[in-house]
């Protein structure tokens, strides 16, 4: 049995105007230790599926259909008290942006004293203990005086490497990380992500991490869904899908990254931009913007086609398989 | 504070190599050029701020974020010149004090020859003309209780006082066509548009004036892959066309290497490199600009192992002695903690400050 699995997820939000589905039919399993990738273009749902496996979305958001497995107990049927027993405990979440997740008038030390209260009967000093261990963990200088520190003392990289402490905390099962070097710079992006990878492998620990960066997701993540409009349009390996991706869109995604293309000349654009949640097109979303449309494309929403270890939404992709192994007979 | 001003005016002073070797570079092709610029903000406050008790007596203390710290810079005609770094490293306030938004402490700006930093507004007036700005922001960079069209018609209307109704239109026009938005469109507002559409009108208001420079502040930064190709194309179909020359701040290295045509690597300050992108990107000579390369997210699997450096950057409050990089340089040695490295020229043809460089130990 798979550590988490989601299955026929659907996420809407009831607005005035009607009920607009953010999330569609999404399924993934994720397996104890493994390193999952959320990648998409904002507005894809990426964060919202993130967000919505800790039953976590704000009204008028809700889960209006669908199971999330974990540890065979369904997390969108669970009461706010037995969810309660969960976040933060067994999945555990890393936000963005380190200052709004830090709480500014305490110290560090009694946050983390806070958490570990609310979670197990533990005494103050035995919790400082932990907390002071877990500082070490995410490797910041001098833990003893750090922890009663303020998180304003602190610089950027130090403030995530205490809220991925925190998020260590308990020994969770599974750590849901929220674009967690979005607001980082480069060279402070490569240590956090590498201490990530590191401290994961070393204590089990399965890791979603939700980001744009395509580079990141190849860096860090065995597995990957790619996002679009709400849907998962292609998941499998992540090598597989950056060596060899096979939907339009994460083709157009990867190419369009300078690194693909010759400097100087031009980047390859998709042109367009992803539509709203109220004006997704009808049949496959990326439609309008797609280079191989065909008719179905703009009627049928496409299912799930098996390509390699990946799944594709696409009603191509067995035609395009085709005309790679043949690209003569294409041209001509 | 009078220590610090005399560290300011001992650091102006610049070494007869480096006046040869910035005489050298400056053809007749320089249409920016800046010189032994410095940049410091007061952070301390107003005047009561500022005084502090000590040893029974109240004394005045002012500290300073010292932004810039003796930038030489030249922008030829025609490249694209990007300047790369960590958030804090001064590239913004070199973009701002370039056109004139910000006023340096020391040093000098030139445009085509010209002395353009000690003007007041209505001499600066004809050199806004031709240079712009793109912002980062595009949610932020434009007015939303104007529409598009009456944003891209006022600097068409101030630039060409003498021009008719019907010409600031047809200009506005084209430039929308341009910039791929629909000259139609022009009576919507701001927030009906996406972020790549509203850095598209950002550009066009840049362009609608016909300047020959545009310095472009993280122009794509904010915006989604997929749409940061589109815009990134667009600013190279409009140098292209428009014969303009660029100075484009990022922090995004594999941008610089598709777009730039030469490289300034900037960190707390001061410039620690400056090459053509293709001597940059094939044989980074400072420790620095090392371990920056090597910390871009790739797709390949078998890059190279990321160079870390040790602590954080320093605040540019306190300066640290010496070369800036010294206290998170693997090959610091004493000399690095003492003396500030000038830019030296490499065999290579690009620029580095560094001792370790010019000792030949790196």
């Amino acid at each position: 049995m798979p550590l988490l699995e989601v299955k026929n997820l659907d996420v809407s939000f009831g607005l005035r105007s009607g009920e607009i589905k953010a999330l569609r039919n999404i399924n993934f399993t994720l397996e104890r230790g493994e390193r999952l990738g959320l990648v998409g273009e904002s507005g894809a749902g990426k964060s919202v599926l993130g967000f919505s496996i800790l039953n976590l979305i704000a009204k008028p958001g809700r889960i209006s259909a669908g199971e999330i497995y974990f540890e065979g107990r369904n997390l969108a049927e669970l009461s706010p008290e037995e969810l309660r027993s969960v976040r933060g405990n067994r999945i555990s979440m890393i936000f963005q942006d380190p200052m709004m997740t830090l709480n500014p008038v305490l110290t560090i030390g009694q946050q983390m004293i806070e958490c570990l209260q609310a979670h197990r009967k533990i005494n103050k000093d035995n919790a400082r203990t932990i907390a002071v261990q877990k500082l070490k963990q995410v490797q910041i200088p001098s833990p003893e005086t750090r922890i009663d520190q303020y998180p304003h003392e602190l610089s950027g990289g130090m403030r995530q490497r205490v809220v991925i402490a925190i998020g260590l905390l308990m020994d969770p099962d599974i750590i849901i990380a929220d674009e967690p070097t979005t607001a980082l710079d480069v060279t402070i992006q490569a240590e956090i992500m590498e201490l990530m990878v590191e401290l994961c492998e070393r204590n089990n620990v399965a890791l979603i991490l939700i980001t744009h960066d395509l580079g990141v997701v190849s860096q860090v993540t065995q597995k990957a869904l790619v996002m679009y409009a709400g849907r998962v349009i292609e998941q499998g390996p992540t090598r597989e899908i950056i060596n060899d991706a096979q939907h339009p869109y994460t083709q157009g995604l990867m190419n369009a990254l300078p690194q693909m293309a010759i400097p100087g000349q031009r980047l390859n654009q998709i042109r367009g931009a992803m539509p709203g949640l109220q004006s997704i097109p009808t049949g496959c979303a990326f439609n309008p913007r797609c280079d191989y449309v065909v008719e179905a494309c703009t009627k049928q929403l496409p299912g799930y086609t098996v390509s390699g270890n990946c799944q594709v939404a696409c009603h191509m992709v067995a035609d395009m398989k085709k005309a790679q192994q043949a690209p003569e007979e294409v041209s001509s | 504070m009078t220590d610090q001003t005399v560290k300011v005016s001992s650091k102006l002073e610049p070494s007869s190599e480096q006046q040869v070797a910035s005489e050298q570079q400056a053809s007749s092709e320089t249409l920016v050029q800046i010189r032994g610029l410095y940049k410091k903000f007061n952070i301390s406050g107003d005047f009561l701020d500022q005084l502090k008790f000590k040893g029974g007596k109240i004394v005045r203390e002012q500290e300073f974020v010292h932004a810039i710290n003796g930038v030489n810079l030249d922008i030829q005609k025609g490249e694209a010149l990007c300047v790369v770094g960590e958030s804090g490293c001064g590239k913004s306030t070199v973009a701002r004090t370039v056109m004139g938004l910000i006023t340096p402490t020391a040093g000098t700006i030139s445009y085509r020859g010209e002395r353009i930093d000690d003007l007041n507004d209505k001499q600066l007036l004809p050199y806004r003309k031709k240079m712009q700005m793109i912002f980062q922001n595009p949610y932020a960079s434009l007015n939303p209780r104007m529409t598009i069209g009456q944003t891209l018609e006022e600097p068409v209307r101030l630039h060409n006082p003498d021009w008719s109704a019907q010409q600031v239109r047809d200009k506005v026009h084209e430039v929308m066509f341009s910039v791929g938005i629909d000259p139609s469109w022009g009576e919507r507002f701001a927030h009906e548009f996406s972020g790549g559409q509203r850095q598209r009108i950002s550009i066009a208001r840049a362009l609608a004036v016909d300047p020959e420079f545009i310095v472009a502040d993280e122009p794509i930064s904010a915006l989604d892959v997929s749409i940061q190709a589109q815009v990134l194309n667009l600013l190279m179909d409009a140098q292209e066309k428009r014969n303009l020359t660029y100075l484009f701040i990022t922090h995004d290295l594999a941008v610089v290497e598709h777009f730039g045509t030469r490289v300034a690597v900037m960190y707390l300050g001061t410039l620690c490199e400056l090459a053509t992108t293709k001597t940059l990107f094939a044989k980074p000579r400072h420790p620095y600009t090392q371990a920056l390369m090597s910390a871009i997210p790739r797709l390949e699997d078998d890059r190279p192992p990321h160079i870390k450096l040790q602590g954080e950057v320093p605040t540019p409050v306190n300066l640290p002695s010496g070369c800036v990089f010294h206290g998170r340089c693997p090959y610091a040695n004493e000399r690095c903690k003492q003396e500030i490295p000038q830019l030296i020229t490499t065999e290579e043809g690009g620029q580095v400050a560094c001792h370790g460089v010019e000792e030949g130990r790196l």
